[in-house]
């Protein structure tokens, strides 16, 4: 296997594809290489091409979360994520941008069962054991998207630029569809390369898991106030970060038999998370 | 007549608290644990394994694999110089698979490389044809299944006959009336998951020829002496040319009583004539030991008016996975303990374990008898409900006491204080709740940040759990310890301690040194040389809570040994004379339980009992299903403590197993193939997850022990699990028949 180092963000991206993957912290890319998840000839490693830090509420995709949780000047939401993301170390290492394209815990996936998002023609958790699984999005595969940060970015209308464009966080994501099997829509040779945060009046993130600490969101709910507005956004509830219209809409929600213990959480959650926000 | 010898060593005898030997090695990164292991030379093992559950395999082909750069040998089934079986207590388990694969995971080819990552290339061309069957995963239907041991290994050694395909043993426990009534019945069912020893040392270790056909093997292990007996006759060695040295452990808890690399990394070093080092990766560990018997438990509990037990019916069905283990005594433990701490007249127990394509189940600290206590104590609270009484209460009503007979007809002839520990456990004042509001860091949800408050009510749990200290049922269970006295330069006097004693974290290192400096405080020094199968005879197996009370009375023998050598000489030793006495230490001896009764067939089955009561605080989100143990207060009977500081150790560590159980450890199962193999999806409890556990020590002397000792790493592991969920139930009112407990099962009150 190759390493390369790129000489600006374009070469980096224009050599990606064919086998060639792009590493940044490498606590998401080193275990699916070493299971089999993602091959690759050339790794091309991020760190000299893609910004790192945050200035004026624009953040580097190179910035590792551990950078985050302790910046005064990014949204509270945001700092709760990143903090209650994974470990110590873990934070230390990953970065935002290879947060963003984290892929799913979903076990059936993860061992390589010929499910809907590895092209197979049926999502074998809506069947199967999915406790972990999702409540909204999940009629063709039913994996739960595992980035906290993601929400909190959801929530507060985050904005990215890649090397090719500029877009919503909203639109990085995508449900799978029989043509395309993606949860995002980043192009094979496109990388991000910064966020553009606004600064909401107040925003707050919570999460519930399995274990007190270093464990993925069962359910994260991130809420940001800007005026009378109110963004909800939720962690762990479908294959890519939900927005979550309004309160009602958990109404709405499709759980599985296994997983309908997360609207429950959502519900009170979402009540705790609104009940948090200081009004002005 | 002279007079005695002044006590030279002054510090760190039998009862004083001595800081552990390895502590600040660990600590500094220092200490050197099996998969730190070099050598020059050295090469890279790596073990191809099954995918399947169960599969017939129809070819395997290994030629792809041979010519691969750096490939120094590749070897399957057709390569076992020996028996090509072996297994800790029945030889049921294929050394590779020869024709069928009967677990995930189950070791096919083995090879060696100069790198590990060309060991692991090479692997991957190894072509193996399976033919995927049908895997036995439910236990309950595995006994109307094929047989997937059709020889019956486990059978013809005195158990109980059961002739329903894939029984590892049937146990029946038949004493009194067991259709005896009583004023109040209660009963349920409980299950709990499979759970993982989850050391962090994974499975690791250096086999070195010695250049005349025998073998060196250094590896994290239980019991060195069985490793050598198991492994000798697969290579086709005298057992005297397999030499296993203890290797730094990581950790243990029953699941390094099984082989795992030894004889695999013996094959390759034997092969290629150079070291050859396997480690497993994370995955692999997962898949490279047993487990803890999951278990469905069916209990019914009838007691008299005033809360007095007449009868305890009891029917519990293990999944022993694929091969045996040590599954027959974990069984007979299921049922001679599942009645708890209490004299019950009448009761019959039944307990079986069976063959299935789950993963393998054997050890694991508590032996069984977490299982029926997390049933029995929930049963307890059920009974204290029904007739209006305290829980706490109930139990001293029923505590077991010296000259009772338990259900296996054994009477109690040495120490259990059980009334003595649940009163003074009870009698640990609990904290008064934590004030609100609070960070929610040390609220339910932790670091997610969920609450301040909102949602949160506080349960109060109690439980009392006992089990077995030592071997049982006729078992010749010794331990040798060796001790060497000599003068050093400087004229002194030192001892060298000899004892294959595995230092498995409990302790022993300390414990062994202990002793020594306690009999022979006439030296000025104690050392303790290598726990090796090449000095010394058997210490058995750090289990069973075995370990202290066995190799400190075997020290305690050689020592005595020693010194009446030396006073027989005078009481002094001139430069190069020395004085090495070896000495086999026995607990008194127990016999078998009748196979068709359960009853003992002579004084005792057991060589002795520990108990431990505890009471947990847990606050619940009930919106949430999320959980904070805010605290935990246990009393335990230790017989005596030999190093206080490190019986805490065990009181704590045992007792967070105990709560991993009771909250979050589980391997998941996909017919019969494991989902969570890894420490990112199976949860073990961090240190947020674990409360300040406030532990009284209680000391009555075990009348034939060394010193009056008991072993002291069990009874947390057993009590907890039940101690934590009696606090959930108590703050939900839910019934919570399953562990472990999670969100989905507290969420939504």
């Amino acid at each position: 296997m190759k390493f390369v180092r790129p000489e600006s963000p374009e070469a980096a991206a224009s050599s990606l594809g064919n086998g060639s993957v792009a590493l940044a912290g490498g606590t998401d890319l080193v275990p699916m290489l070493r299971d089999g998840l993602v091959q690759a000839d050339e790794l091309v490693f991020l760190r000299d091409v893609v910004p790192r830090g945050v200035q004026s509420g624009r953040i580097g995709a190179g910035t590792t979360l551990a950078e985050l949780e302790v910046d005064p000047e990014l949204p509270q939401a945001l700092r709760e994520a990143c903090a209650a993301s994974a470990s110590p170390q873990l934070r230390s290492m990953g970065t935002i941008g290879g947060n963003l394209l984290q892929a799913t815990r979903c076990w059936y996936w993860r061992l390589r069962f010929p499910c809907y998002l590895h092209g197979g023609d049926r999502c074998h958790a809506r069947q199967g054991t999915h406790r972990e699984h999702a409540i909204f999005g999940n009629d063709r595969c039913a994996s739960a998207h595992p980035s906290d940060p993601a929400a909190a970015l959801l929530a507060l209308g985050a904005r990215l630029q890649t090397t090719r464009r500029e877009l919503p966080v909203a639109d990085l994501y995508r449900l799978p569809t029989e043509e395309n099997r993606n949860l995002t829509a980043l192009e094979r040779d496109e990388l991000i390369l910064e966020l553009d945060v606004p600064t909401p009046d107040a925003s707050v993130y919570l999460k519930a898991m399995d274990r007190r600490a270093w464990s993925f969101a069962l359910v994260g709910v991130a809420a940001a106030r800007f005026g009378a507005e109110t963004r909800l956004a939720l962690a762990g509830v479908a294959p890519v970060p939900w927005l979550l219209e309004n309160p009602s809409a958990l109404e709405q929600s499709t759980p599985l038999p296994g997983t309908a213990y997360k609207v429950e959480i959502a519900r009170a959650l979402v009540r705790r998370a609104l009940a948090s926000l200081p009004t002005t | 007549m002279s007079a005695p010898p002044a006590r030279k060593l002054q510090l760190g005898r039998v009862g004083e608290t001595v800081q552990r030997v390895d502590a600040i090695p660990k600590v500094t990164g220092e200490f050197a644990f099996s998969s730190d292991l070099f050598a020059a030379g050295m090469l890279w093992g790596h073990t191809v394994r099954s995918p399947h559950a169960h599969a017939r395999i129809v070819s395997i082909d290994i030629s792809q694999a041979v010519p691969m750069p750096g490939v120094q040998a590749v070897l399957t089934h057709e390569d076992v110089p020996g028996a090509k079986h072996y297994g800790l207590e029945f030889p049921d388990q294929p050394v590779l698979a020869i024709d069928r694969v009967r677990y995930f995971g189950e070791p096919v080819a083995l090879v060696a490389a100069e790198h590990p990552e060309q060991a692991r290339r090479a692997a991957s061309r190894i072509a193996v044809e399976y033919e995927p069957l049908e895997p036995i995963v439910d236990a309950e239907r595995a006994l109307a299944q094929e047989e997937l041991h059709p020889n019956r290994p486990t059978s013809g050694h005195g158990y109980r006959e059961d002739p329903r395909p894939n029984v590892v043993r049937t146990m029946v426990v038949r004493h009194g009336d067991p259709d005896a009534e009583g004023d109040v019945s209660v009963s349920g069912v409980y299950e709990l998951g499979i759970q993982d020893q989850a050391f962090l040392g994974p499975e690791s270790g250096l086999a070195i020829p010695d250049g005349e056909g025998g073998i060196d093997i250094y590896v994290a292990t239980q019991w060195l002496h069985v490793d050598r007996d198991q492994v000798a006759p697969c290579l086709d060695l005298e057992p005297e040319r397999v030499r296993i040295h203890l290797a730094g452990v990581g950790g243990a808890f029953g699941g390094r009583e099984d082989l795992s690399m030894q004889i695999h990394g013996a094959m390759l070093a034997l092969r290629t004539n150079r070291p050859v080092k396997i480690v497993y990766n994370r995955q692999e560990s997962f898949v490279g030991h047993i487990h803890r018997h999951p278990a469905r438990i069916w209990a019914e509990h009838r007691a008299d008016r005033d809360g007095k037990l007449k009868c305890v019916r009891m029917r519990i069905l293990l999944d022993g996975g694929a091969y045996a283990s040590s599954s027959t005594a974990v069984t007979s433990n299921a049922a001679s303990f599942a009645c708890g701490p209490y004299a019950v007249e009448n009761a019959l127990l039944e307990s079986t374990c069976v063959y299935t394509n789950n993963p393998p189940c054997g050890a694991m600290r508590g032996f069984g008898a977490v299982q029926t206590c997390f049933a029995g104590e929930a049963q307890m609270d059920k009974l204290a409900a029904a007739l209006g009484v305290d829980p706490v209460e109930l139990r001293l009503r029923n505590a077991l006491a010296p000259g009772d007979t338990l259900p296996t007809g054994q009477k109690l002839t040495g120490s259990l204080p059980v009334a003595e520990v649940i009163r003074r456990c009870a009698a640990i004042p609990v904290p008064e709740p934590d004030g609100l509001p609070r960070d929610a860091i040390r609220l339910p949800g932790g670091s997610g940040n969920v609450t301040r408050g909102e949602g949160v009510r506080r349960g109060v749990g109690f439980a009392v759990g006992f089990k077995n200290i030592g071997y049982s049922e006729g078992f010749d269970d010794y331990t040798a310890a060796r001790v060497r006295l000599f003068t050093d330069r400087s004229g002194g006097l030192v001892a060298e301690v000899h004892c294959a004693a595995a230092e498995v974290g409990q302790g022993v290192s300390n414990v062994l040194v202990q002793v020594a400096r306690t009999e022979l405080d006439i030296v000025d020094d104690v050392l303790l040389a290598p726990h090796t199968t090449a000095t010394v005879d058997s210490a058995g197996s750090a289990s069973a809570s075995r370990m202290t009370w066995m190799s400190s009375g075997a020290v305690r023998l050689a020592c005595a040994a020693v010194r009446e050598e030396l006073d027989r000489r005078g009481g002094s030793l001139d430069p190069g004379e020395e004085i090495d006495i070896e000495r086999i230490y026995r607990h008194p001896r127990t016999t078998p339980l009748d196979p068709e009764t359960g009853q003992v067939t002579g004084e005792r089955a057991h060589v002795a009992f520990a108990c431990a009561a505890m009471r947990v605080v847990a606050e619940v989100d009930t919106e949430l299903g999320l959980v904070r143990v805010a605290w935990i207060g246990t009393a335990q009977d230790v017989g005596k403590a030999l190093n206080p500081q490190a019986v805490h150790g065990q009181i704590e560590g045992g007792t967070a197993q105990g709560v991993g159980l009771a909250l979050m450890e589980e391997i998941q199962t996909e017919d019969g193939l494991i989902t969570n193999a890894s420490f990112t999806d199976y949860l073990i409890p961090t240190a947020l997850d674990m409360p300040r556990v406030v532990a009284e020590l209680v000391e009555d002397a075990e009348p034939d022990a060394p010193y009056g000792v008991k072993g002291v790493g069990e009874p947390p592991t057993v009590v907890s699990t039940a101690a934590v969920v009696a606090a959930l139930r108590a703050a939900t009112g839910r019934e919570l028949a399953r562990v472990p407990v999670r969100p989905e099962h507290l969420a939504g009150l």
